[in-house]
This record gives structure tokens, C-alpha cells and sequence, in this order.
């Protein structure tokens, strides 16, 4: 399998560690990474408010180059994911916005036709490669106990994306399951962490934060699991921002989900990607579950 | 105020509200309108639908776009669709949040939303992750130019400065 | 499907005979003064002088008032004198007189089918006024079509069938036991078969029924014994109808009957199997709120009162396998070997009264049911607040089996949701307001608060209800429930609902959720085609006027079947159909469309598009490939004759060769002026008679077609009608999308107006000449706008025309080879254009003569 690798300007740019997670466990479910000249997916929420027709064309012409290469896109932020995916419905949908955005592509030498297909790594690892399959590649189970966010992004709307249920999530669960960790219920799992409104009200999206990450701690968890890097961000930095405006007292480590799957793998270097997380995570059974489990795995 | 196209814009958002029976889904899962009362989504649409207006208060701007709204409304409109509407025309009155404009202004800059700093290189080339292929600036400049953006970015340029005066 | 048809046409031969027995055409015209009406615009004397000229007239006679007595008596003396065998009054709309003059006609010995109606007052005197003359041609011109078509009208046996006197009921919910009971009480025969192991449906679950919260079991309780005792019905639990065949009068039904596996008449009900039984399933009365045995009575009143035995829940009756209850049972009630098996009778009326299914809350994921143990369903209430129920009447959180201090209420869930139902169901906001005040009466600290978007509180009674909810505390909130989450630790429920009237948000904390479940409708599966919504209810013949009829005679609905309803609305719909069917089993005969469709084997190439369009599912096909109607089923709509590729379905009285000849006959003289306006009998002809009946003017130059129903006319005619020169047609039915008589023929017709444009398009006639309209029976003005435009199309088209000096269209006609020289129409045709055209000339000229004194 072969993928133009759409990392997206945030996991590029601010959260390297979780692109190198993704780019080393892929080889060992025998993925190939292609990287192309994309710009930005464009980001839904401000690109798009000032000009629909602007995004959908950004859109378009990214798609295009991964057409050109007879390639399907493998996107790893959730925001990423949805405006590709949105865009590339409204374009198949509706001609009059391809001929529209292909009228400019032609000027780029491109041409959007609709073939190639917009994935997820959440979606490649579940759907495609599958919870048994990682399963049997685990080598170091992780007994830690999470709460998984998957995403707005990732979750709506359904119909388009098809992602998982919109309301009861449960595939990032079974994929932490699989590693051996124990994600636990909790409200507003659905619940936005309020990464969108940042830019126009910090405040409010504190607030948003804050009544997010008090029904996560209810349920005591370990860490919290996302899959987009933007969510990463927002619960990991957004957390002391919190304490700071609303005295709470978050302390809850964050991960992007493959940086605990290539731990989980046993993959090498491992520590260099945890080296760069703000709120580290104090659990000794790391090391210790090494021993044990490998041990374990014969019988 | 006598533009026809932004008639036309308001026309087919009212259609896309019309639907609406004012039953408050949409308003009890909003997570900005939990946290912010003014932010109160079944309003947007409600004045779209008896005033004809786009709500004065801006409010649209305060939109997490998550699309819970969306996802739950049980007359199936599309909320996000509103208020990303709301927000085009707010944006080519010059409305837009200065934020959103610098976003746009990095987009053009340099194709990317997010600044690539002399750390941020440094860290790609620690981890052994590869370069990546730029996109070529006469490309994002073209879109820029055929679909209205610059225009969008002058007026909310225009604004600000009115503002400073 | 059976082939016990009286008019099946499969036992004819493959021609069908056109002309009646008589052997000479003897047509009889009897123009009509109507006082002055038409006698002051219409010059009628000229007209019956014209009249006498046509090919096979051979009496004419004009009347002041032809509907008087002495009008009609005329009419059937004249029959007789001059043996008339066609008889064509030009008088009124037919919709008015033409009953009127049949049974006239009939009384002097001649077949009422042999009558037609000239209208020459809505559509000429009423409405061109200013303008004899033409009115004057207008009228000869309109009983010259009218004598065209009576050349080939065919005499139609007047039919019945015979009806057996015993009826069908398809469900026994309180609906289904009402109606059957009504009819056996009125001495018919009764089958009253129910899916389930006992009757009584939704109503025998519930604890208290609204408006006045009394023991629902207590009032159904009787009713269900009277039921299982009355001698004149045949009860048959667990059994579902598998086939029917026939039609009104004479259904043939077969049901299955699955396995019971005690014999009900041996057991007594004691419940010892019930303390043997080694195998526990979830409750299907309770709502899987508590368990009970493979051997089970679903509750203690349960009508027939005995146990069965679920087979897929059974280890075996056996002993090796288990057969404990068979050991233990002293009446010797239980029967292993017992088998599935089918029941055959014969009816002559069915009444559908399956109820609907409480909508699934599974459908709804936000609101958490079947995640969270304390949300449930008003269903899953009712058995905990009944006394009968899993917690004898304690309602307790199934959590923990606590008290419940507050609980909340949402409304409208699984209703007016586009992605569930978009309806309103109708009963639940009644329920809710219910459920509200038996917690009150129970627990009066409890607090309970309703979420409603729109409370509905509608009926006789409800009102005081509400009243009293908000007397005894029950917080009423206007906003409908956005999502329930758990607190993780109590398993307490946090709602989030915004108060719509104040715009704020609450988030609040519950001990127990109760979702006001709406209904889903469930129709449609029957054995028969039955039209259902597209939420699965039942579709009733007229909304307002036939509301517990179908679009097949002889089968009724009632209840939950036909749309989400409560008790009292059910009770009341399901006398009304006892009621309608009870008219066609007294009489004993049924009187059937005697029109009906017939497919003319010799033609029909078999292509099956006829099965499609039939909204009565009356064409079938036998198995060998040919295709034949069942008359007792068509309504002779003609929408399969209206699409049939080669023309191969006769519609009597309405045939591909009447309707052309009328064309014929309205454009041989300047077709370029001319509109052929086709109006269906049921919508648009009743709404071009109310511009007449309103005097509306219009200008003269329309010639109406009419037929039973829009579906019937084909692309042919509006193409033969070009042919001819016609400046303009018109096809014009009942409005979109409902209004159809017949269901569907408007939605076939309007489904050729591409294909007639196309073939337009290819031969260069302008687009605006051919126009497809709705007209009810309600829009004379439409009507007359419509004719007013089109004739400003006739004009613009007859100037673009290359002057001709005398526009004949003779030559047109016959160079048509189309025209069925065969025929024996095709020949008298002739014969009337070339007549008409010399007697016309003439007697416009004298008329202007006569007309200046
Ligand atoms: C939770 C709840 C509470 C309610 N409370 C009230 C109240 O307080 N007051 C009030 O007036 N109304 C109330 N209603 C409404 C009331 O239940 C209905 O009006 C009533 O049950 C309708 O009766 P029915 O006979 O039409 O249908 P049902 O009661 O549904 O009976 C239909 C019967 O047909 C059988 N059946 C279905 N399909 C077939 C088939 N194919 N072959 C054979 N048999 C079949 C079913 O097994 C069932 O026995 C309530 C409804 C619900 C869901
Ligand atoms: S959820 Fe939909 S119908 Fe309800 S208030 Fe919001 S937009 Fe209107
Ligand atoms: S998309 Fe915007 S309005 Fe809708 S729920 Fe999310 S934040 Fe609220
Ligand atoms: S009856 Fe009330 S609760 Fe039920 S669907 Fe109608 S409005 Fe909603
Ligand atoms: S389509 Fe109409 S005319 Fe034809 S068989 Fe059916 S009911 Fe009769």
C-alpha cells in the first residue's frame, strides 16, 4: 500500500513527534509514504469563512496532485482530513464547483478528477489494517487507563465522513484496547475541545477546555488519547492555560495514537518522541510491563 | 448595501433554514453556547429566517465549527453551512477577526497556516523526518486571485485600518 | 391471484366486438333549449337542423327543458317509436344530467351506455356569450364529436358480484377486537386473526390510559373475553395471513398458523409448566425488563388464556432433551408434535387493523437508551408503574432498583425527525402528561419535568390533564432534549435541553429518563397492495371524505395501521369500518366498475408496462406470458391504455378510436385555430364546468376531450392532434401530487410531456403549443385563464402560418394513413367531415341571415 502523505502545516510544524510516529509504524504494516507539494488542506474554519471558493480550490488542487500520482491521500489531523473530505464531496457533488475549480487547476498544469481517496491513519490502522492485526504486533501491552477524544473532526458530520458513530465512538477504544490500555466511558466524549474558537475568543475556548477535561478527569484516567494534532495541542498546552484562567488543577499527559502503538510495537527510539511532551507521563510499569509481557507472550 | 450577489447569498441561506422548527437541539449541544450564552446557534438561524438578517451581534464568528449542531438536527439543516455563510458575507463587509485574516495572509505567504521557525526545522531534522516538497508560490498566489480572496483580504485590511483611525 | 372474474377478459375472444348487437346505427340527438340558458346564445333550431345531416342520425328533436319529466319521457318514447339505439343529448355537462338521462334511456330498454352528453352549456352558451355565432359552431362542432363517438359506443353490462357474508380482521389490538366485534354483533361471520399469543396489542401493556388515567386492563379485560366468547367469531392467535387472491365480495384468504404446542381448550392456566421450566428468556410484555420461561402465558388475562411454548427458547420436548413440562402438566395440555399449519377460508370484506410499533430508541444514539440503564422508554414505564408489571408496581431506577427523586421527561423522540419520522405521533404528549401524574400520584415529592417542543394536548379531555400536571408541580419546559449523558459514578443522568422561551442552556441532573417514544408505522408487508406513506401507514381512499376505506374496494383500515392515533380515535375508526364494510356484506352484491381495461391479446406484445401503471394492481400476468385484467379490480382509469407501447389495451367507451375521432371531428375545419384541451372527468372537466356554471368568457375555439383520468391520455393523441394542424392542446389533470382519482394517472401523464416535446422539437412545432396543466375542480378561473392564453398561442401561430385561402383540412386528413382506413369509423368519418364541411358553410350563413331580423 502507497500514500501521499498529507501531514497537514500543524503536525508538521508543532508536532513532529507524532508525524515521526506515524512515518515509523507505517513500514511495519508494509505502507509506503509519498510526500508531495501540498499547501494547506486549506484549515475549515478560517480559510473557509472569509472564502468558500478559495478553499474548496486549495482543496482541489491538493487532491489534483495526488491524482496526478495515482495516489489515495493518507491525511493524519483530523481538521486536515475533514476539509479534504468536505471539499472532494462538494466537488464530486456538484459540477459546476469542479469545473469552476478546474478552470484555475489548468493554469497549474492540474486536473481535479475524483479518483483518489481521502483516508485517515484512525481509518487505516481500524479499517484497513485491523484491531487483530495490530494486536498480534504488540510486544510491550501499555495497562494504563484513558480516555480517547477522537475528534470533531473526525466524527462529523457522519454521513460524509463514515469515520465511526458520531455519538458513540468506540473504534479509537477498541484501537487502545488492542495495545493493552483500558479506555474508560466518559460524558461529552463527543464534546469539542474547543480548538476551533481559539483564534477569534481564547477565553471561551478555555471554557469550552475546561468543562471538556472536567468530565474526562471524573473518570480518573491515565492520559488522554486523540488523533489529530490540533486536539493534541489544545488538551496538552490548553490544559495550564486552563489552571491559569479558571483555577483547575489539570495534570493529564496527552498522546497522538501512534506514538503509544510504535511503544507498543516495541519499535527502537521510542523516547525520543516522548522527550517533547509537556505533561510527562510518571508510570513505571513503562519499563516494567517490557519485561513481563515479553516474557508473557510465549504462552 | 444595494449588492445583489450578497442578496442572492442571503436568499440561499434562508432557504437553507427554512426548515427550521425552533426545537433547540442544535443550541443544547453546542459546546461554545455552554460556555458563552451569547453564542446561541438556534438564534443565527432564527434571525435568518424571521429577520432576513444576518444577526448583528457577530456572533457567527464565536463558532467552534464542530458540527454537533448539524449532526443533530433533526430537520436536517445544515447549521455550519448558515453560519459559514453568515461568515462570507460578514468577511467581504470586512468584518473578519484579525486572527483569521493573519491566516490568510500566512496562507498566501507561504502556503502553510502554521509559522516554520528555525525551531521547528531544527526539530524535523533531529527526528530524521524528510523535507518536505514545497508548493510552488505562483500556484497559491493564482488561487489568491481567481477566487475573490484578495479582494476578501483588502477589505478586512480597509477595515482594520478604519478601526485604527 | 385467482381467475374466478366474471368480466375476465382471457375467456373472450381476442377481438373485441365494438359495435353493439344492433346492426344499424339508428343515433337519436336531442338538443336542449334550457330555457333561455342556451336558447339565447346558442341558436338550437340551426343546430338541430345541422344535426339531422350527420351519418347516422335518424331522429332529432329539441327541447325546452330535456330534464323535465316530459323532457325525458320524450327521449324514451322516442327510443321506441324510431328505434333508437344510441341516444346523445346536447345539453348540460354530463357531470350534472348524464345519470339522469341513462336511467331514461335504460327505462325504455336501451343499455344506459348507449347515452352520452353534447355540453353546449358550461362549454359554450355559459361562456361565450358575447358571441353566438361561434358559440352556434361551437355547438355543432361539439355534437358532431360527440355523434363520432357514439358510433362506436359499446353496450356494458351493469355487474355485481356476489359477496360472502363473513369479513377478515388482521389484528386484534383494541382496533381489531372493536371492529370484529361490531360486525359479529350484526350477525356476520368473523375471522380475527393476531400475530401474537394473546389479543388485546399495545393497549393490554399499558398500566393507566389517558384522559382519564383508568385501568387499561380493567376496560380491555371484558372486552378481550367477549371476544374469545362470541360465536360468531373465529379467533386465530399466533397466526399471520399469508396470501389472498380474489377481490371485493370474494377474497380467498390463507393464514399460517405457527405452532402452539399446548392445546388451549386443555389447559387451565395453572402455571405449574412455569416452575419446571429450566430455560429463562427476556419478557416480550415486560420490555426485557425481567425474564420468563420458553413456557409462557404473556400476562394472567391474556385471551385465549393458555400457555405455548416459544420454540426457539425450548430445549426440546422431549425427554431426552428436556420435556419437563410435559411431565409435570397434569391436564396432559402440552402436544410436542404440534406443527405450523394453514387455515383457508373465504371472505368478503378485510379490515386492517395491525396497529404500529413504538418507535426504537435505538435509532437515537445521543439520548443514550440502551447505554443507560436509567433512561427508558414510556412503554418500558408503563410495566414498571404497572402493578402487574416486573416491580408490582414500584418504579425504581434499574440502575439500582431506587426510588427515582427526579425525573425528566423528553418529548417527541423518535417523531418529527426527518432521519426517524417527521411526523407528530399524535398520542405522546398526552402519555407523557400521563406518566407525569401517576408519578405524582405515587410519589408526590418526586419531581418531574416535561421537555416538549409543542405540547400537544388536543383532544376532548386533555386539557383538564395538563391543568392538573401543572396543579401537582410538574415543571413544564419549552426546548426538546439535545442529549442525556451518565455521571459515572451514580449513574445519575445529566440532561442538556435549551429553554427555547428564556435562550439558556440547562444542564441538569435526573435520577431516571423516560423518552416519549413516538410510533413507526409498520403497514405494507399484507399480501396486498395497499398504499402505504412513506412512514409505512396505511393510505386511506380520501383524507377527509373516505377515511377508512383503501384505494381496493372492499378493504378497510383502521387504529394504529392507518397513522399514529390513541385509543378512543382508534375505537372510533374501527366501528366507522365495521360500519362501511357491513353495507357490502348486507346487501350481499357488490356493483362493479363495468368499464373495465381489457387487453387485446392480438396486440399485445407482452412487454408488461400495463402491471406497472395499474394503481389497483388489476392486470396480471398467468404465468405463460400473457397478460389479462381482472375486471372487478380496474377502476378504468385507463392509465395502462394511456402508455401501452402498441396500443393494445381497450378501454370501453373511452377507445384510442373514439378519442381520435373526436379529434378528427374538432379540427376539420381551421385546426390552426383550434384547442384540443383533454380534461379528466374527476378534476379538470368539473373545473372548466365551474367557469361555465361562474360565467367566465373565454374565446371559442377549445374542443374538450374528456376521459375518466389524465393517466389515460397517451402521446398519440396529443401527436395526432398536431398532425391534424391543431394550433394548441392541452393536457390537463388533477393537481400534483395527491389529487389524483386515481391515485396515479397524473403522475404517469405527466411523465410523457418530455416525450411528446421531444417529438415536438422534431417536428419544428413551437414548444408553447402544447401545454400540461392541474386544474381542480375548484379553478373555473383557471380554467378560463388557461383558455384565454392558449388561444393567444393560436394567434400567434396562425399568423406565423402561410396564408392558405381556404384552410380544409381535408386533404390532410386523408393523405393520413393513420386515420384507420379500416375502420368502420375511419369510413363514416369521412362521410361526416365531408357533410359537415358543406352543412357547416350553409348554416352559418343562414344564421347570419336569420340573426340580423
Ligand atoms: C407507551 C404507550 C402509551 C399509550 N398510552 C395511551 C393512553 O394512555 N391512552 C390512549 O388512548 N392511548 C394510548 N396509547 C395509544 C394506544 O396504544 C393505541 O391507540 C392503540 O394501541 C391502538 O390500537 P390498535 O388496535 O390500532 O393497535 P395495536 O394496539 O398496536 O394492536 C395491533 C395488533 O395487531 C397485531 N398485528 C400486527 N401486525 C399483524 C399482522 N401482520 N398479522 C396479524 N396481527 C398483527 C399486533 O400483534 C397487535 O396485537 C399509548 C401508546 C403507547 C405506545
Ligand atoms: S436543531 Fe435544527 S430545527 Fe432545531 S432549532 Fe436547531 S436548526 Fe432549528
Ligand atoms: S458547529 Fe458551531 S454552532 Fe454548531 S455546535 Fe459546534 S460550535 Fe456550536
Ligand atoms: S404528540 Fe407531542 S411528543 Fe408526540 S410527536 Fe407530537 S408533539 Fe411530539
Ligand atoms: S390502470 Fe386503470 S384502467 Fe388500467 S387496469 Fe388498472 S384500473 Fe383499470
Amino acid at each position: 500500500m502507497k500514500y501521499a502523505f498529507f501531514p497537514g502545516c500543524t503536525m508538521a510544524n508543532r508536532l513532529q513527534f507524532a508525524e515521526k510516529s506515524v512515518r515509523m509504524i507505517v513500514p511495519e504494516f508494509g505502507v509506503e509514504l509519498v510526500d508531495l507539494a501540498f499547501t494547506c488542506c486549506p484549515e475549515p474554519n478560517a480559510v473557509r469563512s472569509l472564502s468558500e471558493d478559495t478553499w474548496v480550490t486549495f482543496a482541489a488542487r491538493n487532491i489534483a496532485l495526488a491524482e496526478a500520482e495515482n495516489l489515495d491521500i493518507l491525511t493524519a489531523c483530523a481538521g486536515c482530513h475533514e476539509s479534504l473530505t468536505l471539499a472532494k464531496h462538494e466537488l464530486d457533488t456538484k459540477p459546476e464547483r469542479k469545473e469552476k475549480a478546474n478552470e484555475i487547476l489548468k493554469g497549474m498544469g492540474l486536473e481535479y478528477k475524483g479518483t483518489s481517496s481521502i483516508i485517515h491513519v484512525h481509518q487505516l490502522l481500524f479499517d484497513e489494517i485491523g484491531v487483530e492485526t495490530i494486536s498480534a504486533k504488540v510486544v510491550r501491552p501499555l495497562p494504563i487507563k484513558v480516555v480517547t477524544h477522537s475528534g470533531c473532526h473526525l466524527l462529523r458530520p457522519q454521513k460524509i465522513l463514515q469515520v465511526d458513530d458520531a455519538e458513540v465512538p468506540v473504534k479509537l477504544d477498541m484501537l487502545c484496547e488492542a495495545l493493552g490500555m483500558d479506555p474508560l466511558e466518559y460524558m461529552d466524549k463527543v464534546m469539542c475541545c474547543g480548538a476551533g474558537v481559539r483564534k477569534t475568543d481564547s477565553d471561551t475556548s478555555y471554557a469550552v477546555l475546561k468543562e471538556k477535561m472536567t468530565s474526562m478527569v471524573m473518570v480518573e484516567p491515565d492520559a488522554i488519547v486523540v488523533f489529530c494534532p490540533t486536539c493534541f495541542i489544545t488538551f496538552e498546552s490548553g490544559q495550564r492555560i486552563t489552571n491559569r484562567l479558571f483555577k483547575t488543577e489539570f495534570k493529564l499527559p496527552v498522546f497522538y495514537y501512534t506514538e503509544l502503538l510504535a511503544i507498543a510495537m516495541g519499535l527502537p527510539d521510542t523516547d525520543a518522541l516522548l522527550a517533547d511532551h509537556r505533561v510527562k507521563i510518571e508510570l513505571p510499569e513503562f519499563s516494567d510491563t517490557k519485561k513481563e509481557d515479553s516474557e508473557s507472550i510465549p504462552t | 448595501m444595494v449588492d445583489n450577489s450578497h442578496n442572492q447569498e442571503l436568499e440561499d441561506l434562508r432557504e437553507a433554514a427554512r426548515p427550521c422548527f425552533q426545537c433547540g437541539i442544535c443550541a443544547s449541544s453546542c459546546p461554545v453556547f455552554r460556555v458563552a450564552p451569547e453564542m446561541n446557534p438556534r438564534m443565527s438561524v432564527d434571525s435568518i429566517i424571521t429577520d432576513g438578517q444576518v444577526p448583528a451581534e457577530g456572533n457567527e464568528w464565536l463558532c467552534a465549527y464542530c458540527l454537533m449542531c448539524e449532526e443533530r438536527c433533526p430537520m436536517g439543516v445544515s447549521l455550519t453551512e448558515i453560519l459559514m455563510g453568515i461568515r462570507n458575507i460578514s468577511s467581504k463587509e470586512g468584518k473578519a477577526p484579525p486572527d483569521f485574516v493573519e491566516s490568510a495572509e500566512a496562507l498566501l505567504a507561504r502556503g502553510c497556516l502554521s509559522p516554520t521557525s528555525n525551531r521547528s526545522v531544527k526539530k524535523r531534522v533531529d527526528l530524521g523526518l524528510p523535507d518536505l516538497p514545497q508548493p510552488d508560490p505562483e500556484h497559491v498566489k493564482l488561487i489568491f486571485e481567481v477566487t475573490g480572496a484578495y479582494e476578501v483580504l483588502e477589505a478586512n485590511r480597509v477595515a482594520v485600518k478604519e478601526e485604527a483611525e | 391471484m385467482t381467475t374466478r372474474d366474471p368480466k375476465d377478459s382471457s375467456s373472450e375472444s381476442t377481438k373485441v366486438e365494438v359495435v353493439s348487437t344492433a346492426p344499424e346505427l339508428r343515433i337519436g340527438v336531442f338538443p336542449c333549449k334550457c330555457g333561455k340558458n342556451i336558447g339565447a346564445v346558442v341558436d338550437i333550431d340551426s343546430l338541430a337542423e345541422y344535426a339531422k345531416t350527420l351519418p347516422g342520425v335518424v331522429f332529432v328533436q329539441v327541447n325546452r327543458y330535456t330534464c323535465a319529466d316530459p323532457g325525458q319521457r320524450e327521449i324514451e318514447d322516442a327510443i321506441k317509436e324510431h328505434r333508437l339505439n344510441r341516444v346523445i343529448v346536447a345539453s348540460c355537462s354530463p357531470t350534472m344530467h348524464e345519470d339522469t338521462f341513462r336511467k331514461a334511456v335504460k327505462a325504455a330498454g336501451l343499455n344506459p351506455y348507449l347515452c352520452i352528453m353534447a355540453n353546449i352549456r358550461e362549454h359554450v352558451s355559459w361562456v361565450h356569450r358575447d358571441d353566438p355565432d361561434a358559440a352556434t359552431d361551437k355547438a355543432k362542432n361539439l355534437v358532431a364529436m360527440a355523434v363520432a363517438r357514439a358510433a362506436t359506443l359499446e353496450a356494458q353490462k351493469e355487474q355485481d358480484v356476489p359477496v360472502t357474508q363473513a369479513a377478515l380482521v388482521v389484528g386484534a389490538g383494541v382496533a381489531g377486537m372493536q371492529a370484529a366485534l361490531d360486525l359479529a354483533d350484526a350477525g356476520f361471520k368473523v375471522y380475527l386473526v393476531e400475530r401474537e399469543a394473546t389479543i388485546g396489542g399495545i393497549m393490554a401493556l399499558l398500566d393507566k390510559v389517558f384522559p382519564q388515567n383508568d385501568c387499561s386492563i380493567c376496560i380491555l379485560g371484558p372486552k378481550m373475553v367477549d371476544v374469545a366468547k362470541h360465536p360468531n367469531i373465529n379467533l386465530i392467535t399466533m397466526a399471520e395471513v399469508e396470501t389472498i387472491a380474489g377481490y371485493v365480495g370474494n377474497f380467498d384468504v390463507r393464514v399460517k398458523q405457527r405452532a402452539r404446542y399446548v392445546d388451549f381448550e386443555k389447559c387451565t392456566s395453572c402455571g405449574d409448566c412455569v416452575e419446571v421450566c429450566p430455560v429463562d428468556v427476556p419478557s416480550r410484555t415486560d420490555q426485557s425488563l425481567t425474564w420468563q420461561k420458553a413456557i409462557q402465558i404473556p400476562f394472567p388475562q391474556a385471551v385465549p388464556s393458555s400457555y405455548f411454548i416459544d420454540p426457539k427458547s425450548c430445549l426440546g420436548m422431549d425427554l431426552i432433551r428436556c420435556g419437563k413440562c410435559i411431565d409435570r402438566c397434569e391436564q396432559e395440555a402440552i402436544v410436542s408434535s404440534d406443527t405450523d399449519h394453514y387455515i383457508d377460508f373465504e371472505v368478503g370484506v378485510i379490515i386492517l387493523a395491525t396497529g404500529f410499533k413504538p418507535a426504537s430508541p435505538e435509532k437515537i444514539p445521543r439520548l443514550g437508551w440502551g447505554r443507560y440503564p436509567n433512561v427508558i422508554t414510556s412503554l418500558e414505564f408503563e410495566r414498571l408503574i404497572n402493578a402487574a408489571g416486573p416491580t408490582e408496581g414500584n418504579l425504581v431506577r434499574p440502575s439500582d432498583l431506587t426510588k427515582p427523586t427526579s425525573v425528566a421527561i423528553a418529548q417527541c423522540v423518535g417523531s418529527r425527525n426527518i432521519d426517524t419520522r417527521s411526523g407528530c405521533s399524535n398520542f405522546c404528549c398526552a402519555e407523557s402528561v400521563k406518566c407525569a401524574l401517576l408519578i405524582k400520584e405515587h410519589y408526590p415529592d418526586t419531581e418531574v419535568t416535561i421537555y416538549y417542543q409543542d405540547l400537544r394536548m388536543h383532544g376532548k379531555y386533555f386539557e383538564d390533564q395538563y391543568l392538573k400536571a401543572r396543579e401537582e408541580g410538574v415543571k413544564f419546559i419549552r426546548g426538546r432534549v439535545g442529549e442525556i449523558q451518565q455521571y459515572p459514578k451514580t449513574k445519575n443522568l445529566r440532561v442538556s435541553v435549551e429553554d427555547t422561551t428564556h435562550n439558556k442552556l440547562q444542564l441538569l441532573e435526573y435520577d431516571m429518563v423516560i423518552l416519549s417514544m413516538g410510533a413507526e408505522g409498520q403497514s405494507g408487508n399484507f399480501p396486498l397492495p395497499i398504499s402505504c406513506t412513506a412512514d409505512s401507514f396505511y393510505i386511506e381512499s380520501h383524507p377527509k371524505l373516505r377515511p377508512v376505506d383503501t384505494s381496493s374496494a372492499g378493504v378497510f383500515i383502521c387504529g394504529g395501521a392507518e397513522s399514529p392515533k390513541d385509543i378512543r380515535d382508534s375505537v372510533i375508526q374501527a366501528s366507522a369500518a365495521a360500519g362501511r364494510a357491513s353495507i357490502i356484506l348486507q346487501k350481499g352484491r357488490y356493483p362493479i366498475e363495468a368499464l373495465s381495461a381489457r387487453i387485446m391479446q392480438d396486440k399485445c406484445n407482452r412487454c408488461g408496462t400495463c402491471v406497472k401503471r395499474c394503481p389497483y394492481g388489476a392486470i396480471s400476468e398467468d404465468g405463460t406470458g400473457k397478460f389479462t385484467v381482472m375486471g372487478a379490480l380496474c377502476q378504468a382509469c385507463g392509465t395502462c391504455a394511456g402508455d401501452c407501447p402498441p396500443d393494445a389495451i381497450y378501454m370501453p367507451n373511452f377507445t384510442s378510436e373514439q378519442i381520435e375521432a373526436q379529434i378528427e371531428i374538432a379540427l376539420a375545419e381551421r385546426p390552426e385555430e383550434k384547442i384540443v384541451a383533454f380534461a379528466c372527468a374527476f378534476c379538470s372537466y368539473r373545473g372548466s364546468d365551474l367557469a361555465g356554471i361562474s360565467r367566465m368568457q373565454y374565446p371559442a375555439n377549445a374542443r374538450v376531450v374528456r376521459s375518466m383520468c389524465s393517466g389515460r391520455y397517451s402521446t398519440k393523441f396529443a401527436q395526432k392532434a398536431f398532425e391534424l394542424g391543431a394550433g394548441a392542446v392541452l393536457y390537463s389533470g388533477c393537481h400534483l401530487q395527491t389529487d389524483c382519482h386515481f391515485q396515479t394517472g397524473n403522475h404517469w401523464m405527466v411523465k410523457r410531456e418530455p416525450r411528446i416535446r421531444s417529438w415536438m422539437k422534431r417536428n419544428n412545432i413551437d414548444d408553447e403549443r402544447f401545454r400540461v396543466e392541474w386544474v381542480s375542480a375548484g379553478e373555473g378561473k383557471k380554467w378560463q385563464t388557461i383558455m384565454s392564453e392558449m388561444s393567444e398561442v393560436t394567434e400567434r401561430h396562425k399568423k406565423s402560418q402561410p396564408k392558405l385561402k381556404k384552410p380544409i383540412a381535408k386533404p390532410k386528413v386523408k393523405s393520413k394513413p393513420k386515420a384507420k382506413p379500416k375502420s368502420k369509423t375511419a369510413t363514416k368519418l369521412k362521410k361526416t367531415k365531408s357533410k359537415s364541411n358543406s352543412t357547416k358553410k350553409n348554416a352559418t350563413t343562414k344564421k347570419k341571415t336569420t340573426g340580423r331580423k
